[in-house]
């Protein structure tokens, strides 16, 4: 930590000959902050995706070998491929040259031009467009299910605080206690056996209706949300009991403040007190709570987007893994490296502007 | 043991979860009991011993799956391989993470910057797509392999939590009274602060053999994993290949499921109790 000097402004003062950026840093606080944040990302980034590199070069095995193997096992021919013909794929694939120059193209390929080389699960498309196309139904689905229990936890969070002593809430409590870390494919399984076989309320896989035309209809939208809405419920109810819970914590930290007590005599209804005064403590800790989580939150959607075969990002890794799809795996994984890397650098940037008691910098 | 009867009494919560977990390990170690008694002298798990798809009935408890097989004795002989895989991943996690912690939090400085970087890298990292991916490549992987790399996946985790304590005991009197009489580092690490540590590293041990268990269940349900282990997340991976589900065979799929959740749901508990009571100010707050 070289820049976290800099930053300290009691380090920087008597250093009167020291550079004016120094000064200047020192001055601006939330710029070095800033600063520092970014180049623990680009280290970090670095760090997970030569992880994730090497992790799949010290995988003993040939991909391209033991993908001639497969081929040969299920078509049932032998294939003496000649050693062109496995050069070439070789190179199609970048797995030519030696470990150093192969490491150097996967950065300029996930950094740079974004060109992943082709997808054997849909050869020849570009496989960060086979990826591209499953994104939106990931994004939505997990978007929307977060958003919703978001909602859902903590309103119910902060009822399970203020009205602690009533039976529902400690009935309510429990509950969440119960489920909050079963893991959301038991969920999935559950709810898939129940509502989708027993009761056939609901449709058990894929995100749509095949019979309507893709597009802003209504029967489409219809059956899109028809078939969302048990992977939403399995991806949503952990979150609900987890969010209900340190909603439920936090607020009960602040019930015994004073401009709580003054809101009250204030005469303002128990609602707007609630709403409006207690629950501003528990949005910023959900807000960091929810972005260290992110990767997890991938981790579970792999899982029931499998189970309901619901074509996303997930559904997709698991296809292109059963096939040895070199080529589209590294490129999700590449993505989900970055996009949760990502998300989490940007609310650590956000979150101090938007909660002024917060401060990193020191 | 007297604090051990301390803990007993002092929180609902630590009970509860701890019979639930004394009771999921004597199932499973009394599958060979319950094999024997379902058996009468013939292996239950032979294929094609009793007919497919038998509804729970006195003989058979939970019934049979598509290949005859008893699926209670199945669901014992299961649940006690995937404790066994939970186990070892769980102490090679929890090892590694211990040593990593002690090393952060009692160093400081440059080593702690750089081990919580690599920790927080690790954290952050979906991890199960690589696992998938490594599960793939190495068809016939073993279980002792598969234990392997889900502690690879785990530790940071023991990591985090251990580095959290030992941050706030190095600053305890004791600790300072300690190095004043010129105790040696690892005097001080064997002597003062690992004990105090236990129930700490007992519960991330807990958490990640779990952890590792419900990670390996997650695999097989997509119909990835070890081929040759009969745990409980090959149950729940069978049951959904064979269409369980469509054809109301419920307990090969509900048996595997409710007994991983018991197992989650008791360890949390334990969890939540010891935090109780090492945490008296969580008490009072949380109530119940």
């Amino acid at each position: 930590m070289a820049s976290a000097a800099a930053t300290s402004p009691v380090a920087a003062a008597p250093a009167a000959g020291a550079p004016s950026v120094r000064r200047w840093l020192a001055r601006h606080p939330f710029v070095a902050y800033a600063v520092r944040r970014f180049a623990v990302y680009v280290v970090t980034m670095w760090g997970a995706l030569s992880i994730a590199f090497l992790f799949y070069r010290l995988i003993p095995g040939d991909p391209i070998l033991s993908f001639m193997a497969s081929l040969e096992q299920q078509y049932g021919f032998q294939q003496a491929a000649s050693q062109e013909i496995i050069e070439h794929y070789r190179e199609v694939f970048g797995l030519n040259g030696n470990l150093f120059q192969q490491y150097v193209r996967y950065f300029y390929q996930v950094l740079v031009t974004h060109d992943l080389g082709p997808a054997l699960i849909d050869f020849p498309t570009p496989a960060q467009q086979v990826i591209a196309r499953t994104l939106p139904w990931t994004i939505g689905l997990l978007g929307l299910s977060i958003a919703i229990s978001w909602v859902i936890g903590i309103v119910l969070g902060a009822f399970a605080a203020f009205r602690r002593d009533s039976p529902i809430s400690a009935w309510i409590t429990n509950v969440a206690l119960t489920f909050a870390f079963v893991p959301n494919y038991f969920i999935a399984l559950m709810v898939l056996f129940i509502v989708a076989y027993r009761l056939a309320w609901l449709p058990s896989s894929a995100a749509y209706d095949p019979h309507f035309e893709k597009g802003f209809n209504w029967d489409f939208i219809q059956s899109v949300i028809q078939h969302g809405l048990l992977p939403a419920f399995s991806i949503a109810f952990g979150f609900v009991c987890r969010d209900l819970l340190s909603a439920r914590m936090l607020v009960i930290t602040t019930l015994g403040e004073d401009y709580l007590t003054f809101a009250e005599a204030k005469g303002l209804r128990p609602v707007v007190v609630m709403l409006r005064y207690a629950l501003r403590n528990v949005y910023m800790p959900q807000v960091t709570a929810l972005a260290i989580q992110l990767g997890f939150i991938f981790n579970g959607t792999i899982i029931i987007e499998s189970i309901f075969n619901y074509p996303g990002v997930g559904n997709l890794l698991v296809n292109a893994i059963r096939i040895l799809d070199f080529n589209t795996v590294q490129g999700i994984i590449s993505m989900s490296i970055v996009g949760v890397l990502t998300a989490n650098f940007l609310v650590d940037l956000i979150l101090p502007l938007l909660d002024p008691r917060v401060k990193y910098w020191r | 043991m007297g604090s051990f009867w301390t803990l007993w009494r002092a929180s609902r919560k630590f009970r509860i979860g701890l019979l639930i977990l004394v009771a999921l390990i004597l199932f499973a170690a009394l599958g060979d009991v319950i094999s024997a008694l379902i058996g009468r002298g013939e292996d239950p798990l032979e294929l094609g011993i009793y007919n497919a798809w038998l509804v729970p009935s006195l003989a058979h408890p939970l019934g049979t799956d598509r290949n005859g097989r008893d699926i209670l004795v199945m669901t014992a002989i299961g649940l006690r391989a995937s404790l066994l895989i939970g186990v070892v991943a769980g102490v090679m996690a929890t090892a590694f993470g211990v040593v990593v912690a002690f090393v952060a939090g009692y160093k400081g400085g440059r080593i702690d910057s750089v081990l919580r970087t690599a920790t927080d890298t690790m954290l952050v990292i979906p991890t199960l797509p690589l696992l998938i991916v490594e599960s793939a490549f190495q068809r016939n992987i073993s279980l002792l392999q598969i234990s392997f790399v889900l502690a690879v996946f785990s530790w940071p985790f023991a990591a985090r939590t251990v580095r959290a304590q030992v941050l706030s005991l190095r600053s305890r009197p004791y600790v300072e009274l300690a190095r004043a009489t010129k105790l040696t580092d690892r005097e001080i690490i064997f002597e003062e602060l690992l004990p105090n540590l236990l129930p700490y590293i007992g519960v991330g041990m807990a958490s990640a053999s779990v952890g590792a268990i419900l990670a390996l269940a997650g695999l097989e349900i997509i119909g990835l994993g070890p081929s040759d282990a009969l745990d409980l997340g090959i149950l729940i991976s069978f049951a959904i290949s064979w269409g369980a589900l469509s054809l109301g065979a419920w307990p090969i799929i509900v048996a595997p499921v409710a007994i991983l959740s018991a197992l989650f749901i008791a360890v949390n508990l334990i969890n939540f109790g010891l935090e109780e009571i090492y945490n008296p100010r969580l008490r009072s707050i949380a109530g119940a």
